[in-house]
């Protein structure tokens, strides 16, 4: 009895795991990775010894380096200035431009979806152009790129693009471009280690529309329909692609070494609004020259002669959503200590211990202090003679396989000999997501071993969570919790056309209270401090108002963001389920529920919510408007493979219009998300106002992936074009699918590597 | 316009308050804390990085090693410089031929080395999750056995929570006798050399390591290891035993 407390304790704290080294001086040890490197220049000499003739250094061996990303355009596009080359980012590459020359600032937005097709968003303004009503003319456009053919040997890379081929389309353009890459040697000069070789990139193309307006050799289709701003946009304009004039375009690129490059090109583009009806810039000829530096990994920059008389500059921001900006450190985990090397009695290995509750509750403390380093939360253990559950709380990890890796170790190394099954669930507001059932013997075995991850992963079985049993032991720490968080936000207001970007920034104070597993009352009070969306332009649409009197509701500087009650919990397995009520929103309260049917190994999840919600008053405190609505869809999410997810909603909107949206993502599985959705509803395009129909694109950024850190927070940022009423959901309720999702096999299977780490 | 003199410093006022709250943002609690409380943690640690400065650091001697009982290894990143020094963990054997020990820094760095070949780190970017060794198939003998020719396995961690598998085809040769010196003591060694290559398809590379080996008690003195491509190459000395 008391030898079994003994080893317990010396588990925790095995005297050969001891704090780390003591013996030496600990001025003179500095860790591997502790503080800045600079200071520790005088080490840098190499230490004698270690030369050898057949020597390599880092840079000859295999790297984790992506691929080279072409140079962009003014458009955001691979190319040269304003025309397009067929070349195509790396898969899954994210760049953001902004260009400028004459006047004309162009602000895009390009993922590459898929090794073949990349779709782009813009924002532009044209500085004195005086047409339309406006003085600067802001619009935005959309742009869709298609490799037709891949480069081979003596063919050329072909691609198709329709650029601004919704909505107004001042930049509506259509072309067909094939590029040919040539290797140069390596040249050593301008920062350039000069090991890499260049290339020697010709590009040449026929465009139509704007790109078929200098020089045109033949034409399709008769003429071609002007463009005439100011009207509602947002349909397709299929009817003029590839119609009208078209004329020839060509370009060369001369890619030096990894930094510089000189690019030269004959446009096509005639800017005949821009110079013949409008007066911005004054075009004297139709080939321009740029030459472009790799500043950094992610950040290129340009400097151009436009047209014969115009300087231009670029920016470009290659963001790549495999490769963090700063890799992920975690600190080193304890090994583990096979049992055999510390049970070395027969008596270690006796049951005894789950008679006394006195030891049952003192190993729930050890593996709660165990958890405690790793940032995890024990939420409450059920342990038989050989048998342990685990019940934790993540609020640090991304990766749920690095959590369940994190749990595994310190379950093996606190709890006593007898015990070879665990089962570790992770549980979110109270509602365990998965179970990950592992045999401590093959924990033991497997950490070293050359293929430590797959082999793990082929004897780890992930079922779904089953009800807490009734014997578990919960934390004591736990219930009933507070929470409470002081954080300033910023809250943006995009594209009214006198200010594209208003912005209300300030701090938010919430607290929460858990007085058990699966309930929360929380809320948040909102201070503005700064902010200029109250300035905002009033709305003209004839649906209810329901979110485009964003201006009125700003008017208020002070304002209960949200305060709610919140259930969460599992009718049965696979079936999550949630109520909510009170203030979910600045401008919407009421009642809402949701369910949700997903499977651990399902690719499949079905959902239904129903939301009874009461428009807010202004002043955002505890009133409301006269406008209630029911608000409710039932929704389908599919994951694809390839990182892609689809997700489909059925229903009725705020406004009581019903339709459905269509939504599809791209989710990286560190959480880099990038996609778009559309809305169609029963609302007409003339109801609906400018735009015709609710339509936008959708990002996330996870902290962990900009800073090197393991945290579960992300910057998220949904844009639309233009913001009606049409189409709209409620904000602040649901989500149980993004909830459960990543703790499910699928996830877990994805990111195994992660789990010796 | 007594309305906007008197809201004026007001606004004022509640600016500089949020300014203030922002300096402070802070959460407590058993849940996620907000994004913009972890940015402002970060940014602060990173501050205070800066700030501190390096500890000086004594020369270590051999009559300062020789006060010494435990066991250390000293490594250093080769292409920064920085130095620790390691002190085993753990020793222990599995089914895979060889015997692992893992070494520890003080801020929770560990490698994991089989029979004196690094197959494995914790605690840095881009970390070595796990390789295979060319080591010998039965015995203790440290170092890749002579003469072995294979494949060996590294996987890191990298690319968006997964890892990354790099398969090179390895040879050991023996580069024959050489003496060398670690603070103040001399060792006769034999100098054996692996040399890797990724193979057609693969990604193109070339790692080289490089083991001393003592001639007679065939303990493994010092060795230049590859810890992946974002770390670069460690050199590892025996210290102490």
């Amino acid at each position: 009895m008391t030898s079994s407390r003994r080893y317990t304790f010396r588990r925790v704290f095995p005297s050969f795991a001891g704090p780390g080294p003591s013996g030496l001086s600990a001025a003179i040890i500095a860790g591997i990775c502790a503080g800045a490197s600079g200071a520790l220049a005088q080490d840098a000499a190499p230490a004698p010894g270690f030369a050898t003739a057949a020597q390599v250094d880092n840079f000859d061996a295999p790297s984790l380096e992506p691929p080279a990303a072409p140079g962009l355009n003014f458009y955001g596009t691979p190319g040269l200035m304003d025309t397009p080359s067929a070349e195509m980012l790396p898969d899954g590459h994210f760049a953001t431009t902004f260009s400028w020359f004459g006047g004309q600032s162009r602000y895009n937005l390009t993922f590459q979806a898929l090794p073949w097709l990349s779709a782009s968003f813009r924002y532009n303004g044209i500085r004195n152009l005086n047409l339309f009503g406006f003085n600067t003319y802001y619009d935005r456009g959309f742009d869709v790129r298609f490799r037709l053919l891949r480069e081979r040997r003596y063919l050329p890379e072909l691609t198709m693009g329709l650029q601004d081929f919704a909505g107004t389309g001042v930049y509506a353009a259509e072309y067909l471009v094939a590029t040919k890459r040539i290797e140069t040697p390596p040249l050593r000069f301008g920062g350039a280690a000069g090991r890499s070789p260049g290339q020697l990139k010709v590009s040449a193309g026929l465009g139509w529309g704007r790109l078929g307006s200098y020089g045109a050799v033949g034409n399709i289709g008769g003429k071609r329909p002007s463009f005439v701003g100011g009207g509602t946009g947002g349909n397709l304009s299929y009817d003029q692609w590839f119609r009208g004039d078209f004329a020839p375009f060509a370009g060369i690129e001369w890619q030096a070494n990894e930094r510089w490059s000189v690019k030269a090109e004959y446009s096509s583009d005639a800017y005949v609004t821009e110079t013949r009806i409008s007066n911005v810039f004054e075009r004297k000829s139709q080939v321009n020259y740029g030459l472009e530096y790799q500043w950094s990994k992610t950040t290129r920059i340009g400097a151009y002669y436009m047209y014969g008389s115009e300087l231009g500059i670029t920016a470009q921001f290659q963001l790549k959503p495999r490769h963090p900006i700063i890799a992920t450190q975690v600190p080193a985990p304890a090994p583990i200590v096979p049992r055999s090397q510390w049970a070395t009695k027969e008596e270690h290995w006796s049951q005894d211990w789950t008679e006394s509750e006195y030891k049952r509750t003192r190993f729930r403390d050890l593996v709660a202090e165990g958890l405690k380093p790793h940032g995890l939360i024990l939420e409450a253990i059920d342990l038989k003679g050989t048998e342990a559950e685990v019940r934790f709380r993540n609020p640090r990890y991304r990766s749920y396989a690095i959590a369940v890796g994190r749990v595994a170790r310190t379950m093996a190394l606190t709890l006593p000999p007898s015990i070879e099954t665990f089962r570790i669930i992770p549980v979110r507001s109270g509602m365990g997501l998965s179970t990950t059932v592992i045999r401590r013997s093959d924990l033991e075995e497997l950490e070293f071993s050359p293929e430590a991850s797959d082999g793990l992963m082929a004897v780890a079985a992930v079922t779904g969570a089953g009800p807490l049993p009734e014997t578990a032991i919960f934390s004591e720490e736990l219930y009933p919790a507070f929470t409470r968080s002081i954080s300033p936000y910023a809250a943006p207001a995009y594209f009214d056309p006198a200010r594209p970007f208003r912005l209300d920034v300030g701090v938010d104070f919430a607290a929460g209270y858990s007085p058990a597993p699966g309930w929360r009352i929380a809320g948040t009070i909102r201070q503005r401090a700064w902010g200029n969306v109250q300035d905002g332009r009033a709305s003209n649409s004839v649906l209810p108002h329901v979110r485009t009197d964003q201006s009125f509701y700003a008017q208020y500087g002070t304002t209960l963001e949200n305060l709610y009650v919140d259930r969460s919990w599992q009718p049965r397995r696979n079936v999550y389920a949630r109520l909510r009520a009170g203030l979910f929103e600045s401008m919407y309260g009421g009642l809402s529920g949701e369910v949700l049917w997903k499977p651990v190994s399902s690719p499949l999840a079905l959902g239904v919510e129903a939301n009874y919600v009461i428009q807010r008053d202004y002043d955002q405190r505890l009133s409301f408007r006269d406008y209630k609505t029911f608000t409710g869809h039932a929704s389908a999410y599919l994951e694809l493979g390839e990182s892609y997810q689809a997700q489909i909603d059925v229903g009725r909107y705020l406004a009581g219009d019903y339709g459905g949206t269509f939504s599809l993502f791209r989710e990286f599985e560190n959480g880099f998300k990038v996609g778009g959705f559309f809305t169609l509803t029963n609302v007409s395009a003339a109801e609906f106002g400018e735009g015709s129909f609710d339509k936008g694109f959708y990002f996330r950024i996870p902290l962990g992936w900009l800073l090197g850190k393991e945290t579960r927070n992300a910057y998220g940022l949904t844009i639309r074009p233009i913001q009606r009423d049409g189409g709209q959901r409620v904000g602040g309720v649901g989500g149980l699918y993004g909830d459960v999702r990543t703790a499910h096999r699928r996830s877990l299977r994805a990111q195994r590597a992660r789990f010796w780490e | 316009m007594i309305m906007t003199q008197l809201t004026r410093p007001l606004r004022a006022l509640a600016g500089i308050l949020s300014a203030v709250l922002v300096l402070a943002a802070c959460s407590g609690g058993p849940q996620d804390a907000p994004l913009e409380v972890e940015i402002m943690q970060v940014v602060g640690q990173q501050v205070k990085q800066r700030l501190k400065r390096q500890p000086e650091r004594p020369p270590v001697t051999r009559a300062l090693l020789d006060s010494l009982d435990e066991t250390y290894i000293e490594v250093t990143i080769e292409d920064d410089g920085q130095r620790a020094y390691l002190q085993p963990q753990l020793v222990k054997q599995d089914s895979t031929p060889g015997q692992v020990t893992v070494w520890l820094t003080e801020d929770a760095v560990t490698l994991a080395m089989r029979n004196g070949v690094l197959t494995a780190t914790r605690g840095l970017r881009n970390d070595m999750l796990s390789a295979s060794a060319l080591v010998h198939e039965t015995g203790g003998a440290m170092g890749p056995a002579g003469g072995a020719t294979g494949a060996r396995r590294y996987e890191f961690a990298a690319l968006d929570n997964r890892s990354q598998v790099f398969t090179l085809a390895c040879t050991v040769s023996d580069l024959g006798p050489e003496t060398i010196e670690i603070i103040e003591l001399t060792y006769q060694t034999r100098h054996l050399q692996e040399r890797c290559e990724s193979g057609p398809g693969g990604e193109s590379g070339v790692v080289v390591n490089d083991y001393w080996i003592d001639s007679r008690s065939g303990q493994l003195w010092q060795s230049r290891q590859w810890a992946g491509p974002t770390t670069g190459y460690l050199r590892i000395r025996q210290l102490t035993l």
